[in-house]
């Protein structure tokens, strides 16, 4: 593949993540934008850097291409910091969604091991501060 | 089993107890007085409670007859995870905005908890603290009082049950249930399934209780900070108190480290990688 300059890898990564995320399924969303050129198929990979507080840190994405839609996205991080691997935790979060699961609907189950279900107390708190941030 | 189901809401969570006869009234009573004895005694969230009463002032308290198991447990998780996981998070989890009111509004970073010996010795009977802590046994107190639960209607003739405390579970008895092991991003989808024989299963997730920048309810007690890398797990044994306290400890260090455990276990990690145990499942949507 063309080998990027860093930082414009990892602001791509970021917008192909962004956009996998915010939606049901890779390939809805990536239709939705309608292409202003044609991507050859295949495999790419790159290597983004970019220099936090915490000095240089690097992420890898891989990306696979097929008809002008991202079918597969893999995101390595590489924190060498603490902090960076916190704040990377949280980013790299929102590609957790693409672990493929069943729908819970047809297995045959008779209980679900999870936590969604939470405390009332909790969750209570938090519709309060939803509601005081939109006032 | 037959659909005989007790549901109700205790310690903010709901409950449902299944059996094959309905549960006598006496024994409802029972169960309600004993569970609200546990919250008097362990909740951080009453003014009432005796971890309330303990945090104000430090001193020596004898503490209820459920706690030998309980210390006993976090010892041991406190020595497999340097620390990490602790009975003495409370007042951290207060400052990052877990607290008695819910206000959920960090007081700023994390605050490590202190270490254990710094801060309390526990004979098995008395805990004295050396200064005020918060105590916080949210890592297995709701599996523990499961297990609890669970002894008392074995007491009471009801051998064969199934406790549902909303991620803690426990089947004792004939027969089996299957579970399925909730996906913690998406509620509808399932990552595996796990059939449950007279044993415990625990589930703990990062992101059911978080709030603000990044903050969940799970702490690492060294540094005071929200743990990032694992944001979910599972575990089976023998008890839900064991289940659930090595569901927590395992966002903290990996499976080999709580060898003197007889367990099976799931992880999910934040870059989407999953971990199952081999003898867990043969049940694996991934």
């Amino acid at each position: 593949m063309t080998r990027v300059p860093h930082t414009v890898a990892a602001l791509a990564g970021l917008s192909l993540i962004g956009t996998l995320a915010g939606c049901s399924g890779p390939n809805q969303g990536a239709s939705d934008a309608e292409p202003t050129q044609d991507y050859t198929d295949g495999e790419y990979s790159a290597t983004g850097a970019y220099v936090s507080p915490n000095g240089e840190e690097t992420i890898d994405v891989e990306v696979t291409l097929a008809d002008n839609i991202v079918t597969d996205l893999v995101v390595t991080s590489h924190p060498t910091n603490p902090n960076t691997k916190m704040f990377q935790g949280q980013f790299v979060d929102g590609i957790a969604g693409q672990v493929v699961g069943k729908n819970i609907d047809e297995l045959d189950v008779s209980k679900v091991a999870g936590s969604s279900l939470t405390s009332g107390g909790f969750n209570d708190a938090i519709e309060q501060i939803k509601a005081d941030a939109a006032a | 089993m037959p659909p005989h189901s007790l549901t109700f809401e205790a310690i903010g969570t709901h409950w449902q107890i299944d059996t094959a006869e309905p549960l006598p009234a006496a024994l409802v009573t029972a169960l309600n007085t004993r569970i609200d004895r546990f919250d008097r005694d362990w909740s951080r969230f009453r003014a009432d409670s005796l971890v309330a009463r303990i945090s104000a002032e430090p001193g020596r308290w004898t503490l209820p007859d459920d706690a030998g198991l309980l210390f006993e447990l976090y010892r041991a998780l406190y020595e497999a995870t340097d620390g990490a996981v602790s009975p003495l998070i409370g007042r951290s989890l207060e400052h990052l905005g877990y607290d008695q009111a819910y206000s959920l509004r960090p007081a700023g970073r994390g605050i490590p908890a202190p270490h254990w010996s710094d801060a309390i010795a526990w004979d098995g009977t008395h805990l004295t603290t050396l200064r005020p802590v918060t105590l916080d046994i949210g890592a297995a107190g709701k599996g523990y009082l499961v297990d609890i639960v669970s002894g008392m209607l074995r007491s009471a003739g009801f051998r064969d049950h199934v406790i549902d405390a909303s991620g803690d579970l426990r089947h004792r008895g004939a027969g089996s249930i299957r579970v399925a092991l909730e996906h913690p991003l998406d509620p509808t989808k399932a990552i595996g399934v796990v059939t449950l024989a007279g044993r415990a299963l625990c589930a703990s997730a990062s992101n059911r209780r978080a709030w603000g920048d990044g903050l969940h309810h799970i702490l690492d007690a060294t540094t005071g900070q929200p743990t990032r890398s694992v944001i979910a797990t599972w575990v089976v044994a023998d008890d839900a108190l064991i289940a659930d306290g090595l569901a927590t400890a395992l966002f903290f260090r990996d499976a080999d480290r709580f060898r003197e455990f007889d367990f099976e276990h799931a992880r999910l990690f934040a870059d989407g990688r999953v971990e199952f145990s081999p003898g867990l499942t043969e049940e694996v949507f991934v």
